[in-house]
This record gives structure tokens, C-alpha cells and sequence, in this order.
């Protein structure tokens, strides 16, 4: 078993501008992600979800402070505050961008777009980068025409479509797909997700896939970590998790999504995400959650859920503490 | 019937510019023929991909865009054919919610300016609209201490919510919602579904949402128009729609919806390890 990604206790934080204090997006995780794995982080804005993905594609901004470390193939990327990316970043993990549209150049075609990628990468050449880029669209379902197009004679489906195959094109092992269908229509975003997970099963790419929602979630990942105020409250089998949900979060996460065809009432989630500025051990979700105990001023252990291999959730209702 | 709404075969386009040397002057159309009547009261919802029309057809109703032919009747008056006072008159009657709450709020401008606007476009007195502004913000559940704050400090939840408040607050017959979820997280999309049914409940207006989203359309629409290049594909109420569709654009757009799997179905989804 080979980790692609190992994370050790690792927090990350923005300076505030007036360098008075530091906003910590994540706070201590911990996460194992196996070679192979299609692994989701699932989560609401400001969970910290992007910035636990962005630190695996070694696309941090500099006024991001860091502690902990993170092992990318067992090579350390980020030592507390140190960070080394090279030899990582765009060769080894592979980065595909929310919006299509305003991630592309609009005056570079396809074809270029690749060059310029693989030239830097991989020191590819004209010729080589055309044969690689032809590749690579055959295997998103795209035809080699488009290699001449700009990136407004595509749609946005087909845009995306691109993306994933230059994140292919370039060998990467690991690819972060942040939020990859949420500017794209919901017709199209079924494809996508659809795509993506059949990279990762037919060539072994180790997929990282970042959303707000637990349907495109079950179509691809088969692990999955709920993330909430930049900690993990919930992990396990994608399977496991959606069917036996424990932590209240994540019975409320899903209480939200609208089943088509069904109807039941949506539950939104009360309150607003919050911003972490001090780094106290409290339980995140302590001040929206309806079954709080007066234990929860206390962080909960990461517990091992039942006999379920790898659930393990984060909350003191499920450690015993609720009987006593 | 109590029609408040009326678009008879209308056909509608945008001018463009082919060449630069000739500088042709074409029309792209964009809707075609397009035809359906919203009664008083009734919540619908227009469905498509995106470039299929639905913007447009919002823009048609609002006023903004003249169709090539066709009319468009609001309280059974045609509406491009009235003087301009008169179409403000009935234009007024319709509250609007664009599409991005992070591009169609004033980043400069304090909350109580942008919700007030409104009452100030009519020549509301200041002290009236402030009053109203905090009980707006009130009904839509956003607390009165944001009042001063500019719309840069709010989330995009909050900012929807902002957006909502200033369609409703002076008090339209008819609703209109332009892709109301779409830039929002699952879990604030719930809470703005829900806050919109209870302005529904509430305040009997009448409501139109455009969304490319099936799931949001069956919670604030009874009634779906699907459109698909222009065309109106399929109408019929929410169940019908959903239990038999009728077009192959629409079995299409329903097998294609994202569900949770894992509650029903998860044993068809293949998973290793």
C-alpha cells in the first residue's frame, strides 16, 4: 500500500492583511489518501476544503503560514513553515481549476495551452506535445479538432473536458479537482464527474476531488472527509458514510440536497460557516448543532465508528459520553 | 383566467457584428416562437442549458430586450407597445433577483442604499425607506446590524438574501428569479429555497425562477417549462414532468441529475477496495 498523500497534523492560516492575526482555514488534520484512492473533501465554503487541496498541489499563496507536515509520495512537501514543491507541482500532482472559463487564455488555442504546460513540465517539444495532447483528449472524449480552437469556441462542458486532459497529458500521479462542475450546467456536470472516475479506475490516477456536495461525491469517490471549520469531523467509505451518517453535520449535509422526484422537506443548516481566528479545542460545530451537550465545549477524539472499516467521526455523542 | 403574464409567439434575438471589414449587422436569434401564459399566484420555473434562452426570455420580461416579433402581455397589456411611463408603471409591479451575488451588488454602496433603491427610483422619502429597508432585511432574516456594512463584508449567502430584500421591497405582484442558487453552497441553497417559499407563502406573488438546476426547480416551481435552443420542449406540472416526461431532452436531463446514490442505489455505482 502506497500513501499518495499523508498528512500529519498539518494547519494552514492566511495573515490577515494588517498582519494583526492569522485566519486558520485548517487546523490540524491528519488524512491518509492511498495511491489509487478517488477521495472526496466535502464541505461548505470556508471549511477550508480549498486550502487543504491547494497545499496538495503546491499552489499555497505566500501569505499563507503553515505548520505540521505534508508527505506527497513520501517525499515531505511542507515541513512546518518550509515548503518545497519542487519536482511536485504540475509534475507529480496535477491541478484542475473551478471556472473553465476564466482559466484558460482566451487568446492561446488548445494546442498551445498543452505546450506551454508540457514545455515546462515535462521539457516536451512542439512535435511531442501535439502527440501527447492528441492523447490525452481521446481519452476525455474529445475530438483532436479542438486543438486548433480557442477556448471561447468551446462550451463549458468541453472546456472542462481540456482541463482534465492537460492535467492528464502531464503523467501527473495525483489530480486536485477543485470543485470541477460547479460553473457548469447540471446536465453536463454528470459527464464530468463521470469522467473523472473512470481516470481514476482505468489508469490509476489518485483523484482529490473538492465540493460543497455530497451527490457528485457518490458518483465518483470511494473515500470521502467531511470538513467543517477546517477540521475533519467525518471520514470513511464513501458507501459507509452516506448510508450511516454519523456526525450531525453530516446527516444535516445531506438533509439539504434536494432528491428529484422526492419530496421532502429541505433542512437547511442553521447559521452561518464561521471563521476561525483562534485556535481553540472546541467542537466546530458546537453552535448550530441541535444535540449539543455541554461536553462539546471540549474537540472530540476522532473516533472509530462501530466495526465499519476506517469511519471515523468526530463527536462526543458517539465516544459514550451521551449515556453518562 | 387570471393571467398575469402572457408571451405570444414570441421571437427574440441579440444583433451582432459579422466581419470586420463589412461590418454586417446580423441577428442571433435566440428564441423562437416562444408562447406560454402564467396565471396569478402560480410559482414556474424555466429549465435549460446554458445558451437555451432562459436569460433571455427573463430579459424579454423585463422589458429590456424587444422581441423581433410577438408580444409580450403583463395584466393583458402589450408591453413594447406601450408609452414608456406607462411600461415603467407595470414594470414596476415586477421584482428582480439577478443571477451572481458577487457581481450585482454596488461593492461601495451600504446595504440600506442598494435595498433601497427601489423606493428611491419612485421618489420614496429617505426616512420612509430606511424604515422599510430594516424590515425587508427583517423578513428575509439577515440581522439590522448589517445595514451600514457594504456588501464586500457579506457572505454569498448573506448576499443573496440582500438581493432578495431589495426585489421585495416594494412589495411586486410578480417575482422574478434569475439562477436564485446556483453560485451558492448545497447548504445555504436549502435555506434560500426554503426563505423564498415562505416569501411565496407569505406575500402571494407570483413567482418565475430560471434555473438550469431540475432539483431547486421541483422545490420552487409547480409547474416546469423546459426549453432547449429556443424552443419550449416540454410544459406541464412538476410531478407530470418528473413521472413521464414526454421529450427525450427532458428523459435526458433527468437521467443525467445528480442524486445522493448512496441511499437508494449505491449498489449500482461500482466502488473498489
Amino acid at each position: 500500500m502506497v500513501l499518495a498523500v499523508r498528512a500529519g497534523g498539518i494547519s494552514i492560516g492566511y495573515i490577515d492583511e494588517e498582519e494583526e492575526y492569522i485566519v486558520w482555514a485548517v487546523r490540524g488534520v491528519d488524512l491518509a489518501i492511498e495511491e489509487g484512492d478517488a477521495f472526496c473533501l466535502v464541505g461548505e465554503s470556508g471549511s477550508g476544503k480549498t486550502t487543504f487541496a491547494s497545499a496538495i498541489a503546491g499552489i499555497l499563496p505566500p501569505h499563507a503560514v503553515t505548520r505540521g507536515k505534508l508527505y506527497i509520495f513520501d517525499r515531505l512537501a511542507i515541513d512546518e513553515s518550509t515548503w518545497n514543491f519542487n519536482g511536485l507541482r504540475g509534475r507529480v500532482v496535477s491541478y484542475i481549476p473551478q471556472n473553465p472559463g476564466t482559466s484558460l487564455s482566451p487568446f492561446l488555442t488548445v494546442e498551445d495551452h498543452f505546450y506551454y504546460v508540457l514545455r515546462d513540465t515535462l521539457r516536451y517539444d512542439r512535435e511531442k506535445s501535439r502527440k501527447a495532447a492528441m492523447e490525452a483528449l481521446l481519452k476525455v472524449g474529445l475530438d483532436r479538432g479542438v486543438l486548433e480552437d480557442y477556448p471561447h469556441e468551446l462550451s463549458g462542458g468541453m472546456q472542462q473536458r481540456v482541463l482534465i486532459a492537460i492535467a492528464l497529458a502531464s503523467n501527473a500521479k495525483i489530480i486536485v479537482a477543485d470543485e470541477p462542475t460547479s460553473a457548469i450546467d447540471a446536465n453536463l456536470r454528470a459527464s464530468v464527474l463521470q469522467l473523472l472516475g473512470r481516470l481514476n479506475r482505468e489508469y490509476r490516477v489518485t483523484l482529490l476531488l473538492v465540493t460543497h456536495d455530497l451527490a457528485s461525491t457518490s458518483i465518483v469517490c470511494n473515500r470521502l472527509a467531511v470538513m467543517l471549520a477546517g477540521k475533519i469531523v467525518e471520514t470513511g467509505r464513501t458507501i459507509s458514510v452516506l448510508r450511516n451518517p454519523q456526525h450531525p453535520y453530516t446527516k444535516m449535509l445531506l438533509d439539504c440536497v434536494p432528491l428529484l422526484g422526492v419530496k421532502k422537506p429541505l433542512k437547511p443548516l442553521p447559521g452561518e460557516p464561521i471563521q476561525v481566528v483562534e485556535d481553540k479545542a472546541i467542537c466546530p460545530f458546537r453552535e448550530r448543532c441541535p444535540r449539543a451537550i455541554d461536553k462539546c465545549v471540549e474537540e472530540p477524539p476522532l473516533k472509530p465508528v462501530g466495526d465499519e472499516e476506517n469511519h471515523y467521526v468526530k463527536c462526543w455523542r458517539l465516544t459514550g459520553v451521551e449515556s453518562g | 383566467m387570471d393571467s398575469i403574464l402572457e408571451l405570444q409567439r414570441v421571437t427574440a434575438g441579440y444583433k451582432s457584428i459579422k466581419g470586420f471589414k463589412s461590418l454586417i449587422k446580423r441577428v442571433e436569434i435566440v428564441l423562437r416562437d416562444i408562447s406560454f401564459t402564467v396565471e396569478k399566484g402560480e410559482r414556474v420555473a424555466i429549465i435549460g442549458e446554458s445558451g437555451s434562452g432562459k436569460t433571455t426570455i427573463l430579459r424579454v420580461i423585463l422589458g429590456l430586450l424587444k422581441p423581433i416579433s410577438g408580444k409580450v402581455l403583463i395584466y393583458g397589456k402589450d408591453l413594447y407597445s406601450l408609452p414608456s411611463d406607462q411600461k415603467l408603471q407595470i414594470l414596476r409591479r415586477i421584482g428582480y433577483v439577478p443571477q451572481d451575488p458577487y457581481r450585482s451588488l454596488n461593492p461601495v454602496l451600504k446595504i440600506k442604499y442598494i435595498v433601497g433603491e427601489p423606493l428611491e427610483a419612485v421618489g420614496v422619502e429617505w426616512r420612509h425607506i430606511e424604515e422599510r429597508a430594516s424590515e425587508v432585511l427583517k423578513i428575509v432574516g439577515l440581522p439590522q446590524s448589517i445595514i451600514n456594512d457594504t456588501a464586500e463584508e457579506l457572505s454569498g449567502g448573506m448576499r443573496q438574501r440582500v438581493l432578495i430584500a431589495r426585489a421585495i421591497i416594494a412589495e411586486p405582484e410578480i417575482l422574478v428569479l434569475d439562477e436564485p442558487t446556483s453560485a451558492l453552497d448545497v447548504s445555504i441553497q436549502a435555506q434560500i429555497i426554503n426563505l423564498l417559499n415562505s416569501i411565496y407563502n407569505t406575500f402571494k406573488v407570483t413567482m418565475i425562477t430560471v434555473t438550469h438546476d431540475l432539483g431547486v426547480a421541483q422545490y420552487l416551481a409547480d409547474r416546469l417549462i423546459i426549453l432547449k435552443s429556443g424552443k419550449i420542449v416540454e410544459e406541464g406540472s412538476v410531478d407530470e414532468v418528473l413521472r413521464n416526461p414526454k421529450s427525450e431532452y427532458t428523459k435526458s436531463l433527468i437521467t443525467s441529475y445528480l442524486q445522493i446514490t448512496g441511499i437508494n442505489s449505491l449498489n449500482n455505482i461500482k466502488i473498489r477496495g
